[in-house]
């Protein structure tokens, strides 16, 4: 029954509209990205570049698919999760919402079981975004801009990561990433289950992500105890992966923090889904 | 054998008793109305019995098995329409019954699908978007989709709201074929008394979140007193006459010439021969022993 619904809530998302709001936002932020660095790539590249050129010279392409694949998931990282909680934020309240999950619930499919299969979908739907923006970021950015070494400016200055080294990289990159969103989108379906419309639980997704980014930038002791454990301050781990050299143990502790984030979270709304009394 | 058996349920929103004590039970073939006024928990009780909504105390059996516990294995066996069906309006009706019959716990071909369709009279239209749906064709959806897993107990919660005419005839039409038709047993809950008196063979009426009274519909109609509409064209001697004659009836005035009388024993024969033979001018005697005049009995007290 888990694995029927889940293909039900698959089709679901696959025939809305705003599923593909997401999708289509993030092939055209990539797009501008890539036609502002054909535009304009070589001034952009020379003010990072400038400080170290009285030092260094530089041989070869520094502007290459893999340079702006960096940049592009740099930009974009922060912005994605918007688009994932439009559609993980409407799985449940969006039930609620249009009355459907009266149907739902009164079919012989169990309460954990209808929301484990929406959580499976928008697992996928999350994996495909991630898919997607590594895709469009680094193979869409390759056949444009040809490949090269990586530069990399980072608070212990400019690190150079060989090309032969670079795909790995970008894989536990990506990988680490979709663990991110995987948490924004188990967050924004954790809101689902308390709302009767799909606007509180992207907005909350979205102000819990602000309110925490705000807490881990401010310089404030007071916050440093908490720092560590908010899912923001890990949301960025896949950079670690362009260091050298590489941080296993931080990367570890980002990849158990987030992990814990999703369980926690995917075992908030199973609760309050079960207990929940469905009246609309 | 009671297919539905609900003991002492009862059903708290904070401090709010939505349903102090409802019990009743539903037989095999039956067609039970269940009824009650506004605000009486009759939803409740519904939501209840199809687990969207966990009782606060009481029981609930189905097919002699406990709901709580066996809930999934239940409901296999159950088919509902809470209020008004709602479906994924973004998809055609044949799609929204495939997602529902992917979960029903039985597994449903594309055929028995396109069989339901015809079934309620959809055909033709299968293919369209709920979205532009009216309302009577959703109803006609909702019924498909309580229908598709062939249940053994339907549950309809007010299926003609919001029903033109037509749409209430053909809703009650298709009730009364699955009664005769198919032997299901239905639990239906209506405003529209006098459909519940044309369908149901048995009833509960439920007020203020308790059981007022619970048996069969015409049993407890015959139990009820008596009355009758007459109309006479002499209302003068029609009044004197009921004053010296009948002090025991309450005689009211409906409209001019028409009256509406109570008795508490059936003294309709000795009554309108009377009436006749003192010279009132019956024109018209009409019984009035309906479910409506039960109801507001039983829920006024």
């Amino acid at each position: 029954m888990l694995w029927k619904n889940t293909i039900n809530e698959l089709l679901k998302i696959a025939t809305k509209i705003r599923s593909y709001i997401g999708i289509g936002a993030l092939t055209l932020l990539i797009i501008i990205v890539l036609f502002a660095m054909i535009a304009d790539g070589k001034s952009y590249i020379g003010f990072v570049t400038a400080s170290f050129e009285q030092t260094l010279s530089f041989n070869g392409k520094i502007l290459n698919g893999n340079l702006i694949a960096f940049i592009i998931m740099q930009m974009l990282i922060v912005h994605v999760p918007l688009l994932i909680s439009l559609v993980t934020g409407d799985l449940l309240s969006g039930e609620e919402a249009a009355g459907t999950i009266r149907m739902l619930a009164t079919k012989p499919i169990s309460r954990t079981g209808i929301v484990l299969s929406k959580w499976i979908a928008a697992t996928i739907y999350t994996l495909i975004m991630t898919v997607w923006l590594g895709f469009l970021s680094l193979f869409v950015a390759k056949w444009m801009f040809g490949t090269g070494d990586l530069i990399v400016l980072n608070s212990n200055g400019l690190l150079i990561i060989p090309e032969a080294d670079l795909a790995w990289r970008f894989g536990l990159a990506l990988l680490i990433a979709f663990l991110a969103l995987w948490t924004v989108a188990t967050l924004s379906l954790a809101f689902s289950a308390f709302a009767k419309n799909s606007v509180g639980p992207i907005v909350s997704t979205m102000s819990v992500i602000i309110l925490f980014t705000i807490i881990g930038t401010l310089d404030v002791s007071v916050f440093d105890s908490i720092k560590p454990y908010m899912f923001t301050t890990h949301m960025a781990a896949w950079r670690s992966v362009f260091e050298d050299p590489y941080p296993t143990s931080a990367i570890w502790e980002s990849v158990l923090i987030l992990v814990a984030h999703i369980a926690v979270l995917l075992g908030i709304t199973l609760f309050r889904f079960n207990k929940k009394d469905i009246t609309s | 054998m009671a297919l539905i058996e609900v003991s002492h349920l009862a059903k708290n929103f904070g401090s709010f008793h939505a349903v102090k004590d409802v019990s009743f039970h539903v037989n095999e073939g039956d067609v039970f109305g269940f009824l009650g006024p506004n605000g009486a928990g009759k939803s409740t009780t519904i939501r209840c019995l199809l687990s969207l909504i966990r009782p606060t105390d009481g029981e609930i059996k189905f097919f002699g098995k406990s709901l709580n516990q066996n809930r999934s294995e239940v409901l296999t066996r159950v088919g509902c329409i809470i209020e008004k069906p709602d479906f994924y309006k973004y998809l055609s009706a044949q799609r929204n019954l495939e997602i529902f019959a992917r979960i029903s716990g039985k597994d449903i071909t594309k055929r028995q699908i396109q069989e339901m369709i015809d079934f309620v009279g959809l055909n033709g239209r299968e293919g369209d978007k709920v979205s532009g749906f009216s309302h009577g064709m959703k109803q006609r959806l909702g019924i498909a989709q309580t229908l598709l897993h062939n249940p053994d107990v339907i549950i309809l919660d007010e299926p003609t709201t919001g029903l033109d005419p037509q749409g209430i005839i053909e809703v009650r039409n298709l009730i009364l074929r699955l009664r005769d038709e198919q032997k299901k047993t239905v639990l239906l809950s209506s405003h529209q008394l006098s459909e519940i008196e044309i369908i149901a063979n048995r009833m509960v009426i439920i007020n203020q979140g308790r059981t007022i009274v619970e048996g069969n519909v015409h049993e407890l109609l015959e139990k009820q007193s008596m009355n009758l509409e007459i109309s006479v064209a002499n209302p003068t001697v029609f009044e004197e006459t009921i004053q010296r004659e009948f002090s025991s009836l309450t005689a009211r005035l409906v409209y001019q010439g028409t009256y509406h009388i109570e008795m508490e024993e059936d003294i309709r024969q000795p009554l309108i021969q009377r009436l006749v033979e003192t010279g009132c001018g019956v024109k018209a005697v009409i019984p009035k022993r309906s479910l409506e005049d039960f109801f507001i009995k039983m829920t006024e007290k």
